[in-house]
């Protein structure tokens, strides 16, 4: 280690100790999966020690399997246009040349990424009743009977990636647009001597140049395959649609928290964390092996 | 951030924290000869004081109660234990009610370090009880309850003593709130009645009517058909518009245990009565009386609808005048509403279904040296409420203040006390002596006066306490006929039952949604009880009846 390096060490201190305090120190806490876990005995206390049984109970409860096919798919549909629509509307607002629409626009769309999904379960419920809400009233105009989108259970899982894209893909374009920035204005000018018209300098420059950034918010993006979003089904669910619409985050808050299944809950989190880090991993690997890109 | 998060973040503090303290958590093994020397006097006065610690949640209406500079630490409650029975209580920390104070109690409960006393619901109770970290209560209470107190503790029945019950032992008294301040009542929009020449409901079938009347007939005659028969919430069981009260008329029981013909206990949901009032529901969904969309709508959604005059008739607790009911009335004068007796299909009273009011229990941690200060307390805190020596205006409401009693630790309360208030301005009234009316009964009349000398803000008030129509009249007839169909169990959730529980109330709330739908044939509901049968609900009916014979 070179002296003038020092700083540069000490200064990361903090950070590591913030990371093993927050993030290291809480996975002690996994021990709790394999326990018959009573809180006031304490987690080092004289707990009754189960091996899988926790698992097992969460596999042989009637719903698990619909819970986890919901969860796949609610949570795959997101991951795949989660990625597709930001990266088409960043492509779009960079075309934008008056400057102040393309600001104007950039703040609006990622203005209800700001909004909890408390709040926009009560708008949703409007907006989206098939007897006055106004997506219906605009459906009737083009002749589409009203759909019952948080009722109907082909609809429900549609409605929550939908919703889900409104609200986040504003932020996901940002990040895209600084990757649009970050490309060499000279390419451009190159391709059109070439003669290259707009839509081939997006297909032969833009989206290269963006391939980077592309990889990492997917690589990123595939941790969340086992979190469909629990704030958003949670207010926006009714037992009317728990056939599609429940995931394994609100049956383990119903099953694990509000019975006070602590063990139950620790398992299921471990489950899920332990096939995320399998997938990203996976996926990490992939990514260097084909498109030859390291994160790290 | 998702709960699941959270609470791993919960829990594993907790952890840390152990660590950090275990080294100066030693065993403490107390003798505990010491009790032999008390005085066993009720409200025997600590001299020298004695030191107790609390913990306690912290809302934003405790800003109300504190009058004068006083504080959570400093005020007339804690004047009072201090000055009176020589307690001195002290807080080991605070935090804001709701999800705050709860983890901050799991932490304290993970870690083990309690205060001297604590309020705990009945799980938490029987896993302290489990993990030997309180004491056994059943001689305690006896020696040292105050007569008064112990006749306002035992007011409502053996059902909140046996909830802390185990093995024939008491764990934690109970703090007291009332049971049939639950029982539902029938609202109807009274002036849409007159309006269309409809009866009263008396029965099953005047009730059907008027729903199919309030749907088609254009009650509120602007024309349009966009009025609803009955009131309905996506959680089918809410105090605002929920269906007890609907099932409770064709003799069912939904989510309670009950006891049948041959003396066994029973679970309410799947008794062939259900199915019957299901099949109505689904009719009236069919025809168009229940909200096409109740299944996705909450509570607060369905209240708009009465509040824009386009429902006149729900189920409902008591106070669903004060709200949801007076949004209509503040937009609509003539708009009235009274509460009905539940109607019934047959020539049997209908019985409202109540469950336990009270959810908390105080319980003593194991090595504390005065464990009867929180009698004494209890004593103390019933006693100066609604005791002969009650100082009302003092401890309960002081003029300028609101919930001054919630200063108090513990927080004990009649069960019936609304219900009081109700008789007590009834005969006030009646004997115009309402200027002799004291404590929580003249604060209502005032309310109800107000209202009677023009103040409509305060209408739903009188629709509760109204000494004429008020719904608390009801509630007299109801207690009067002892109607009420108690939920039989009131034990922690049994092994099976924390196990199982979810996933059979999601079946029930599911199957039931669907076949009021109509997504789903009436059928549909035998087929439930197979499976809740098949899921657990044979051995949790089997631990519930055990509970029974233990605790009777």
């Amino acid at each position: 280690m070179r002296s003038s390096q020092l700083p540069l060490y000490l200064m990361v201190i903090p950070g590591v100790l913030l990371v093993l305090i927050f993030s290291y120190g809480p996975m002690l806490g996994i021990v709790i999966a394999f326990q018959n876990f009573i809180p006031a005995k304490g987690l080092l206390g004289d707990q009754e020690w189960i091996g899988l049984d926790n698992f097992l109970y969460v596999l042989e409860l009637p719903n698990a399997f619909r819970v986890l096919w919901n969860t796949l798919y609610i949570a795959i549909l997101k991951i795949i246009f989660g990625l597709i629509v930001p990266i088409a509307v960043a492509i779009l607002i960079n075309e934008v040349r008056v400057m102040s629409l393309k600001r104007t626009i950039q703040t609006t769309i990622y203005l209800p990424h700001f909004l909890s999904w408390v709040i926009l379960g009560g708008i949703l419920i409007d907006i989206l009743s098939p007897s006055e809400g106004i997506v219906n009233m605009m459906l009737g105009w083009v002749g589409i009977e009203p759909i019952f989108f948080l009722g109907n259970n082909s609809w429900f899982p549609i409605t929550l990636v939908g919703s889900d894209i409104w609200k986040e893909f504003g932020f996901g374009t940002i990040v895209y647009l600084a990757a649009i920035t970050g490309i060499n204005p000279e390419l451009y000018e190159a391709a059109r001597i070439d003669g290259a018209n707009r839509w081939k300098q997006t297909l032969h420059i833009t989206l290269p140049g963006m391939r980077m950034v592309i990889v990492l918010m997917a690589v990123l993006s595939l941790g969340n395959i086992l979190n469909a979003g629990f704030e958003q089904v949670f207010n926006l669910y009714s037992p009317q649609v728990y056939e599609s619409g429940d995931i394994i985050d609100t049956f383990v808050y119903r099953i694990g928290l509000m019975e006070a299944q602590y063990g139950v809950a620790a398992a299921v989190g471990l489950f899920k964390s332990v096939v995320s880090c399998i997938l990203v991993s996976l996926a990490y690997y992939l990514a260097y092996r084909f498109a030859d890109y390291r994160i790290f | 951030m998702t709960k699941l998060t959270k609470l791993f973040l919960i829990l594993l503090f907790g952890c840390l924290f152990i660590v950090i303290t275990a080294c100066s958590n030693s065993d403490t093994t107390i003798d505990d000869n010491s009790s032999s020397e008390k005085d066993k006097e009720p409200f025997g006065k600590y001299d020298p004081a004695i030191d107790v610690s609390f913990v306690r949640s912290i809302d934003s209406t405790l800003d109300l109660a504190l009058v004068d500079g006083e504080t959570i630490e400093d005020n007339v409650w804690l004047d009072y234990y201090r000055d009176e029975l020589g307690i001195n209580v002290t807080y080991d920390w605070t935090a804001s009610a709701g999800d705050q104070f709860d983890q901050k109690m799991n932490v304290s409960l993970a870690s083990g370090d309690i205060p001297d006393f604590v309020s705990v619901n009945a799980t938490q109770l029987n896993q302290l009880v489990k993990a030997d970290m309180i004491m056994e209560l059943t001689d305690l209470y006896e020696d040292y309850v105050a007569p008064f107190a112990k006749e306002v503790l035992e007011s409502d029945g053996s059902g909140p003593f046996d909830a802390a019950t185990i093995d024939g032992q008491l764990w934690g008294l109970p703090n007291m709130s009332s049971s049939i301040d639950g029982a539902e009542f029938v609202w109807v929009r009274t002036d849409w009645l007159e309006k269309l020449g409809l009866p009263e409901p008396k029965t099953m079938d005047d009730l059907l009517a008027i729903s199919e009347a309030f749907t088609t007939q254009d009650p509120d005659g602007n024309g349009k058909d966009d009025t609803t028969g009955l009131a309905v919430t996506k959680d089918l069981w809410d105090g605002y518009a929920g269906l007890k009260g609907f099932f409770n008329g064709f003799h069912a029981y939904p989510n309670i245990w009950i006891k049948d013909a041959s003396g066994e206990i029973v679970y309410g949901s799947i008794q062939p009565e259900v199915k019957e009032a299901l099949q109505t529901l689904q009719d009236m969904f069919g025809s168009g009386q229940i909200d096409r969309e109740f299944g996705v709508k909450p509570g607060d959604k369905v209240a708009e609808d009465p509040a824009a005059g386009r429902n006149g008739l729900h189920f409902g607790q008591q106070w669903t005048s004060l709200w949801p009911l007076q949004a209509n009335r503040d937009n609509d004068p003539n708009a009235q509403w009274k509460a009905y007796p539940l109607v019934s299909v047959d020539d049997q009273p209908a019985r409202p279904q109540i469950t336990l009011g009270t959810t908390s229990w105080w319980v003593v941690r194991k090595d504390v040296e005065h464990e009867e200060a929180i009698v004494k307390m209890f004593n103390g805190f019933i006693e100066k409420n609604w005791g002969e020596t009650a100082e009302f205006d003092k401890y309960y409401m002081p003029d300028g203040a609101e919930g001054t009693w919630k200063l108090s630790p513990p927080t004990p309360s009649p069960p019936n006390k609304n219900l009081d208030a109700f008789l007590a301005i009834r005969e006030a009234v009646g004997n115009d002596t309402t200027d002799q009316l004291e404590g929580e009964a003249k604060v209502i009349n005032g309310r109800v006066s107000a209202f009677e000398d023009g103040d409509d803000s305060l209408w739903g008030w009188e629709r509760i306490y109204g000494p004429e129509e008020g719904v608390f009249g009801i509630m007299d007839e109801y207690v009067n006929q002892d109607l009420f169909m108690r939920d039989e169990f009131n034990g922690a959730p049994t092994p099976t039952m924390a196990e199982k529980n979810a996933t059979l109330e999601q079946l029930q709330n599911e199957v039931f949604t669907k076949i009021i739908l109509g997504d789903a044939d009436i059928d549909e509901f035998d087929k439930f009880v197979e499976d809740w049968k098949s899921l657990g609900g044979e051995q949790i009916t089997q631990e519930v009846n055990e509970w029974y014979q233990n605790v009777n």
